[in-house]
């Protein structure tokens, strides 16, 4: 097609015929979601093959349209079955930490349970920091075909900016301040990770799954109301974030089940060799110790915070272990690294 | 029976760690020692809590020995950053904010920041860490001040495609004008979703030195990720589709950019035509929804404007230096986007809209041109306002100018 003066003499207007398939999708009950428009030739059953141009699925392609770089060219890489419903779910459930948390309401702690809090949140600071660089890093990589894969993983950034800002937010509005940088959690593992499957099962379904099952234990571990309102809301946001890495784990075995085993290497090396508690490790002292003092409900009752330390290990474990279950890796439990064995509950 | 007691009777010859055995060797524990605390019914986990908590050999000797317990010291309480911080919202109405936190030493955003790792900034950094591998350490490439209050408005001012528009108003338009709308949606999409991905393959690179601008830079990637999904919505929601693909060589161009300061200034050319673009968005509206549309990815873009402008104009500030070369990464965008504006796909469905239709597209093209003055024309002033004067503008886009 010829650049073109601005007259009509040198028209084209051959982009006119270009629509053979009249698309109207119309609003269902969540109003016109990506479900409503995902029909005929631009549905994500319609993707044709990879596409190293920035052209969204369903769109025409034109000739002479340059390549952007190397991209992930099969669906399975990067696609999960519930990622069309996640980010429309990402943008009706959005919350704002500096309204929708009841930051007047917080009281003065005594001084170490205000410590073991801001310890806490120093910590899941950082972790959220990297929750949202990791998703940053493989977006160039995901191909426009598999648009809303990449659609859920910027509503992700999204919400672990939130979880970031909220944390940090806490820290520093009841008397206390950040306390101890969280080094050695691990995050170096999501960062390292050089396939998108394997950034997904380490990021979404590991460590996800285990900041999950801490953040639902929040009731126990805030001690006021606007913590325990912040555990809850983050929760709601990583509930997400996990179904994404287990539906896209499930979509990757039911549809190459060849790759098995390299998922398995994975996470042998995740849970094998490194003793720690994986990505966002809370085995790292002052995590733990602060988890202690807040679970227990002070310093003095540090063996009782223990026990409950213990129960949420156990907890994250065996919730892990069923959500690769349900992914379809139910055959992780045989072979799960030995700091998490102990833990893992008899069938 | 407590946890402890059902993990350590669960744990049936337990497989220890390389690396707690590296550990305890470290730490003096003598051979042995894990499997008799094993046997004495600590579990595991127990072992490896003490062991990071740097109990040396003696000491786990005497406690096993039926000594005193190791309690731990809770060094962390007494790290010296900056304590009894009571941050208060300044603004009740957007409630508290994070420039609210900017308090003491916590609002400290240094020129140049030097941790190397992910440590949040105001706290305590570890002795030694792994580098994270961020590359960008230095206020004046990336800040602008206006990102700590743009990130709360953002949050404020989201919204929803899927019931924030009347997608139930929609009523048939003539064939040509319905295709035209849906061209320009196409070509809309595919921008919008590009520079999502682009900006979020960059935010690795940031150090947390500057969290507060990537904690904006999540919501400009986030706003741009709705505008994607709605423009393909409008395109699908009214009897038509998709078009052609929208033309390359401008994306491209910002793709390509080897630092920051050029990615940014390359985006900062299309982020100000297609500002102008979506503000001016009722005279290429064909209803109230499309209507609704533009104005609400003005809104988000403006937010990205603001940013741009202030940026620019901090960075040559404190780059006087570096002035001229901004010149080279400003023609590069400025001639790959006029060279999208003469592709008669990107301009001749804006014509059929600003004409009234394909048979009025030669005033809908006299339209454009004096649309295309006003983009350049917002451009040219946006620079200004950064104090960026350009002497060397694009030829094509000085033609515009000059009509
Ligand atoms: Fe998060
Ligand atoms: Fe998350």
């Amino acid at each position: 097609m010829a650049a073109t003066p601005l007259t009509s003499s040198g028209l084209d207007l051959s982009w006119l015929d270009l629509y053979d398939e009249p698309a109207s999708a119309t609003p269902g009950k969540k109003g016109l979601t990506l479900k409503e428009i995902n029909l005929g030739r631009y549905g994500d059953a319609a993707r044709g093959k990879g596409d190293m141009t920035t052209r969204m699925r369903g769109a025409i392609s034109r000739p002479g349209a340059q390549r952007f770089g190397p991209n992930y060219q099969s669906k399975a890489d990067v696609w999960s079955e519930n990622c069309i419903m996640l980010y429309e779910e990402a943008t009706q459930r959005q919350w704002s930490s500096a309204r929708d948390i009841p930051w007047d309401t917080l009281e003065e702690l005594p001084d170490e349970l205000e410590r073991a809090m801001c310890q806490l949140c120093t910590m899941l600071t950082e972790v959220e920091f990297i929750a949202g660089d990791v998703p940053g890093q493989w977006m160039p990589f995901v191909s426009a075909q598999d648009f809303e894969a990449g659609l859920f993983l910027m509503s992700q950034i999204m919400d672990e900016a939130r979880h970031t800002d909220v944390f940090r937010k806490r820290a520093l509005a009841n008397g206390g301040g950040l306390l101890a940088q969280g080094a050695g959690l691990g995050l170096r593992t999501l960062i390292e990770a050089r396939d998108f499957t394997e950034m997904s099962v380490l990021m979404h379904v590991q460590a996800e799954g285990f900041v999950q099952s801490m953040f639902r234990m929040g009731e126990l571990i805030g001690q006021t109301d606007a913590d325990k309102r912040i555990f809850r809301m983050s929760a709601q946001d990583e509930s997400r974030h996990l179904a994404f890495g287990v539906m896209h784990l499930k979509y990757v075995l039911d549809t190459e089940p060849e790759r098995r085993e390299e998922l398995h290497h994975y996470l042998d090396k995740a849970e094998g060799d490194a003793a720690g508690g994986g990505s966002g490790d809370v085995t790292f002292p002052p995590v733990f110790e602060s988890l202690c003092i807040l679970l227990g409900g002070g310093p003095d009752k540090f063996d009782e915070g223990l026990q409950k330390f213990l129960l949420l290990r156990k907890r994250q474990i065996n919730e892990y272990l069923h959500r690769l279950e349900v992914a379809g890796l139910g055959d992780r439990r045989q072979r799960v690294g030995p700091l998490f064995a102990q833990f893992v509950d008899p069938v | 029976m407590s946890t402890s007691e059902a993990l350590a009777k669960a744990q049936v010859v337990a497989e220890v760690p390389q690396e707690a055995r590296d550990k305890a060797r470290q730490l003096g524990w003598e051979d042995g020692l894990i499997e008799s605390a094993l046997a004495k019914g600590f579990s595991l986990q127990e072992v490896w809590q003490a062991l990071r908590g740097n109990v040396t050999g003696d000491q786990a000797k005497q406690f096993l020995a039926g000594g005193q317990m190791v309690r731990p010291e809770f060094k962390w309480m007494k790290v010296p950053t900056e304590w009894g911080i009571k941050a208060r919202a300044s603004d009740p109405e957007l409630g508290l904010a994070i420039g609210d936190l900017n308090v003491g030493t916590y609002g400290d955003i240094p020129d140049v920041w030097y941790n190397r790792t992910e440590i949040a900034r105001g706290s305590y950094p570890n002795p030694v860490n792994e580098d994270m591998g961020y590359t960008i350490f230095e206020k004046a490439i990336v800040w602008a001040d206006c990102c700590v209050p743009l990130y709360e408005e953002a949050i404020r001012d989201r919204w929803i495609s899927a019931t924030d528009l009347p997608w139930a108003s929609l009523e048939p338009l003539a064939d040509d004008i319905e295709r035209a709308v849906c061209q320009v949606m196409t070509e809309q999409s595919d921008r919008a979703y590009f520079e999502g991905a682009l900006l979020s393959g960059w935010l690795p690179e940031i150090s947390y030195g500057y969290l507060e601008l990537k904690l904006f830079l999540s919501t400009v990637i986030y706003d741009v990720a709705r505008h994607a999904e709605a423009f393909r919505k409008r395109a699908l929601a009214n009897g038509g589709g998709l078009g052609l693909q929208a033309p390359t060589d401008y994306m491209r161009s910002a793709q390509e950019a080897r630092s920051y300061p050029e990615l940014i200034n390359i985006l900062f050319v299309q982020d100000s035509t297609l500002l102008t673009l979506f503000k001016n968005g009722e005279l290429f509206a064909q209803n109230q929804l499309e209507r609704d549309l533009y104005a609400l990815c003005a809104k988000d873009r403006q937010r990205m404007m603001d940013y741009q402008v202030e940026r620019l104009k901090h960075y040559l500030f404190k780059h006087p230096e570096r002035r001229e070369e901004q010149n080279l990464y400003f023609n590069k965008g400025e001639n790959r986007l006029a060279k999208d504006w003469t592709d008669p796909v990107v301009n001749e469905p804006l014509a059929i809209l600003l004409g009234g239709g394909k048979g009025n597209i030669d005033e809908g093209m006299k339209k454009l041109r004096a649309f295309r003055k006003l983009q350049v024309q917002d451009y040219v002033d946006a620079l200004a306002k950064a104090t960026f004067y350009r002497t060397n503008l694009n030829g094509r886009l000085a033609e515009y100018l000059a009509d």
